[in-house]
């Protein structure tokens, strides 16, 4: 029999996830500070449009001399608060729902379960570009039909979870003291499908990047002259010879904020799952 | 009998077939560094012979066995000590090799017999790729028609050995019952006909009627091949049935050596003894059952020296000197065979040898004599005191159940689990209901609490009147939670994981809306003082309130769950198999506890069990359920002394013999009910 090494196998997950947290805190304090701290993001210089890395800007320039890797900076706000709004606001329709329907059964389950899987039987990024563009784009109207489509995942996983809980003998005991099915569910069920959730949430987030960035990259994100990743990867695509590093810039952005996520989601989760056996 | 065909070349040579010597396995910890698990092991097993290893959880016996198949868990490695099979050291062999001598040298049968088999083989095709390459029907063998005759051929003829018909071959091992997917198994890990089985708790997961089945097959088997087994159990009445030799495992060290009816008659470890007396006997109630302090320490926390020594009645400073070795018995005369000498690892055996009952029936305990405790064994006594005039004012039976019927659907099949039950459960009474798995017990107590529906007939509890077809709502709920409370078996999964023992408790007391005080301090305090006295009542540890269900032992948290359901004040207490996941020391205590309660609260007891000597140290009166019907309900002394229906005679028989070399049926031939597949 070979004895596992466990030396380097329980290293390597925490050099990974301090490294993920150092960038996830980076990332977070571009989003939030990012136009702050700096605030000439915007300066224009057309003389020296377009310019390849060197003389002041370390990533060069675009089309309209601004500086790539402050717009970068800059366009974590509108990239990262976004996706998080969507992760969030989808995760308490997920749960709400979820839990309900769960716990719950019968007719609230069935409505739950057929309205989750008729948005999921939709393609949600065509149906956010139709939607977007017939409502004439808009950042805000992109972030809530994400929203509603990335919701019937949650539900689905939450309603999961709870149905594995359900029939658990602490539940059965929580509903043979006489407690209120309110209490059973927020106060029994809830908190044992949490570790399901956050990290759920977590690869919400990163799906959202990704999915804001497109939308953006196809104009229906943000409006033209804001900062964002998808929209400068959009725009700065025709430069790609004579600044590379403009398109690819905001594109390791993306990359980068979306890889972190998904694994922080995914250290949570076994955190969260050690904790309880 | 079939005589297996030996490969060219197999081992012929008398003499040892398996010697472990000083095997040492250590769990590499995630945070603490490596803890022994295994210390120091030493078994024996000689060709044609079956030895027993007895352990209760924790004590390591699976993972010997798993050492010597190579087969440890991931985080669990050999730390030391030797594993010779017939005269070959297997530890120092690369896996490969290992690999191979696995089905050959050794074949290991598993515990459960719904997940050990592949769900998506036939039973004939998992037989076959065992079969070994030169024996009959094996792969060597040419032409591909000849040999899948002569495959079929062998594989009907290892399902008659192990009693089944031959088409059984073609069967999935979802269509067939849980005793039969046993024997297929057991016909698999013989297909390359080792000389030694190791079978890992083969009868657990089985009823009683097919429990002895397979026991017999297994013994049957081994007799007739020549074979070496090794069966592992928790349960001592098993070895003591089918095995020449038993070692007696705790924390990891083997306690005490011998034969069964050496160690039933005269134990020769205080902890065998106290195991021995622990276990409840279907013939006789006692007052009390000797019960062994404590629980099996968890690997980390063993005591030095005596793994037992923390639990022992007769520790002494002595018991603490690490070296804790199996010896022979000074004053037992020369071993008759070799191999079948007496050994025991209690360091003061030879002072507490002499104590007047030391090593019967755990003896510390004054209750522990043989007397029989009179007035429960027939009409029990009616409890004196306020219980008694609570039981006088409310001629309202605790549980009426009258003419109930409760059927599954699933699909097209109906499964009835309820036909037309009707049973009283009185005030202040215990009342048994026993019966195998599936025969439908489980859905009356949960009916009985309201988790469960009925399709009609009359369900009151303690006058609280039921509504057949469906779950009752919120209001109903609370009124039934004043009457009845449950507590569940499995104490893995009964208390909320992630809040601690006081907070389920508070909520437990507010539900019943029973917190009193007039400011919010007074009601803090009495709820503190109420939960730390119903902590108390049910034996745990006052610092238990601040932890979490994983930081307690399964019977702790049994105790937590029957306190959480007490909080309620509640006129029955249904009991759901309660101590049936507990080792038989725990379960002792736990039924001690529950009598206990009984006696001095007065409420009534609905106790769900398919043991039937649990039954019988617990109940009052015993009802026998037999697919979804009562078939029998009296006085526990009536129905257990002298049954009337066959349902209930079956049951009592197929309880393995009380006295080994009593030429018990379980090495007999088949019984009823284990007929091959028609």
């Amino acid at each position: 029999m070979t004895p596992r090494t466990p030396f380097r196998a329980r290293r390597i997950p925490g050099v990974l996830t301090f490294v993920c947290g150092s960038l996830a805190l980076i990332l977070g304090v571009a989003a939030v500070a990012g136009q702050w701290i700096l605030p000439h993001w915007d300066r224009q210089n057309l003389l020296t449009g377009a310019a390849m890395p060197g003389g002041g800007h370390p990533l060069g320039t675009d089309e309209l001399g601004r500086d790539i890797a402050q717009m970068v900076v800059a366009g974590a706000r509108s990239t990262l608060s976004g996706a998080a709004v969507v992760a969030v606001g989808s995760m308490l329709v997920g749960n709400v729902l979820g839990v309900t329907a769960g716990y719950l059964g019968g007719l609230t389950d069935m409505f739950v379960r057929r309205w989750a899987d008729l948005l999921l039987a939709l393609p949600a990024l065509l149906v956010t570009i139709v939607v977007a563009g017939i409502g004439g784009g808009g950042y805000a109207l992109a972030v809530a039909v994400l929203v509603v489509l990335t919701s019937p995942g949650d539900v689905r996983l939450v309603r999961a979870a709870v149905l594995e809980q359900r029939h658990r003998a602490y539940v059965e005991a929580a509903e043979t003291l006489g407690l209120s099915r309110t209490t059973v569910m927020v106060r029994h069920i809830w908190p044992n499908v949490l570790p399901v959730v956050v990290a759920n949430t977590l690869l919400n987030f990163a799906g959202s990047v990704v999915a804001l960035s497109s939308l953006s990259f196809l104009g229906l994100g943000v409006p033209p002259g804001a900062p964002d990743w998808g929209r400068m990867l959009s725009e700065n695509r025709t430069l790609l010879y004579d600044n590379p590093s403009a398109a690819l810039a905001p594109a390791v952005a993306i990359i980068v904020s979306a890889v972190v996520l998904n694994l922080l989601g995914d250290r949570l989760f076994e955190a969260f799952s050690d904790r309880r056996s | 009998m079939y005589v297996p065909a030996r490969g060219p070349g197999g081992p012929t040579t008398p003499g040892t077939l398996l010697e472990v010597t000083g095997l040492r396995v250590v769990a590499d910890g995630a945070l603490s560094g490596p803890e022994v698990v295994l210390d120091g092991v030493d078994l024996r097993v000689a060709p044609g012979e079956c030895i027993g290893v007895v352990g209760e959880s924790g004590s390591g016996k699976s993972l010997a066995v798993r050492a010597v198949v190579g087969l440890l868990p991931d985080g669990t490695r050999t730390d030391g000590g030797s594993v010779r099979l017939r005269d070959q050291e297997i530890l120092d062999l690369p896996p490969a090799a290992r690999q191979a001598r696995r089905g050959r040298g050794v074949a290991l049968l598993m515990q459960n017999p719904f997940t050990m088999l592949h769900p998506q083989l036939t039973c004939g095709s998992q037989i076959a790729d065992g079969l070994r390459p030169g024996a009959p029907g094996g792969p060597a063998v040419s032409g591909r028609r000849v040999r899948r005759a002569a495959e079929r051929a062998e594989v009907a003829r290892r399902l008659a050995e192990v009693g089944l018909a031959p088409e059984t071959a073609d069967r999935y091992p979802h269509e067939l019952s849980g005793g039969m997917r046993q024997r297929v198994a057991v016909a698999a890990a013989l297909a390359g006909d080792p000389d030694l089985l190791i079978a890992d708790e083969p009868t657990t997961a089985l009823d009683a009627a097919n429990q002895r089945a397979v026991l017999g097959l297994l013994r049957r088997l081994q007799a007739g091949r020549g074979m070496g087994l090794v069966l592992i159990t928790h349960d001592l009445r098993v070895a003591f049935s089918a095995c020449d030799r038993v070692y007696v495992l705790y924390a990891g060290a083997v306690l005490e050596q011998g034969s069964p009816a050496e160690l039933e008659s005269d134990p020769r470890h205080p902890y065998t003894a106290g195991l021995l007396a622990a276990e409840p006997s279907v013939h006789e109630r006692l007052p009390r059952l000797p019960a062994i302090a404590g629980s099996v320490p968890a690997p980390g926390r063993r005591p030095d020296g005596c793994p037992f020594a923390d639990r022992c009645p007769h520790a002494a400073p002595v018991c603490a000197t690490p070296g804790v070795l199996l010896r022979p018995l000074p004053h037992v005369p020369a071993p008759a065979a070799e191999g079948h000498q007496r050994l025991s690892a209690c360091v003061r055996l030879a002072e507490i040898a002499d104590r007047p009952g030391a090593l019967k029936g755990g003896a510390p305990l004054p209750a522990a004599g043989p007397a029989k405790a009179a007035p429960a064994d027939g009409a029990p006594a009616p409890v004196s005191g306020d219980p008694a005039v609570r039981t006088a004012a409310a001629p309202v039976p605790a549980l009426l159940l009258e003419g109930v019927y409760r059927t599954f659907r699933s699909g097209a099949v109906r499964q009835a689990a309820a036909r037309g039950v009707s049973l009283t459960v009185p005030q202040g009474r215990v009342t048994a209901l026993v019966g195998e798995s599936g025969s439908g017990k489980t859905t009356l107590a949960r009916i009985a609490v309201g988790l469960e529906t009925f399709d009609e007939g009359r369900v009151e509890v303690g006058g609280v009147a039921l509504a057949p077809g469906r779950r009752p709502g919120h209001g109903e709920r609370v009124r039934l939670a004043g009457q009845a409370q449950i507590v569940f078996q499995d104490p893995y999964s009964s208390l909320p994981p992630l809040r601690t023992v006081e907070a389920t408790m508070r909520e437990a007391l507010a539900a019943a809306g029973q917190i009193r005080g007039a400011s919010r301090r007074e009601r803090a305090e009495w709820t503190r003082d109420r939960i730390g006295e119903l902590l108390t009542q049910t034996g745990l540890p006052a610092g238990c309130a601040t932890r979490r269900p994983a930081a307690l032992s399964g019977g702790e948290r049994q105790r937590v769950a029957v306190a959480r359901a007490l909080a309620v004040r509640p006129r029955l207490l249904v009991c759901d198999e309660v101590v049936s996941a507990l080792d038989v020391s725990v379960q002792a205590q736990l039924l001690n506890l529950l009598t206990d309660l009984q006696r001095a609260e007065g409420f009534a007891v609905l106790f769900i069990t398919h043991d039937l000597g649990v039954a019988r140290q617990i109940a009052d009166e015993v009802a026998v359920m037999y697919r979804g019907e009562l078939v029998e309900q009296g006085a526990a002394a009536d129905v257990l002394d002298r049954p009337r229906h066959a349902w209930t005679r079956r049951m009592l028989a197929a309880l393995p013999p009380a006295a080994v070399g009593r030429p018990g049926p379980a090495i007999g031939p088949l019984g009823p009910g284990e007929q091959p597949l028609q």
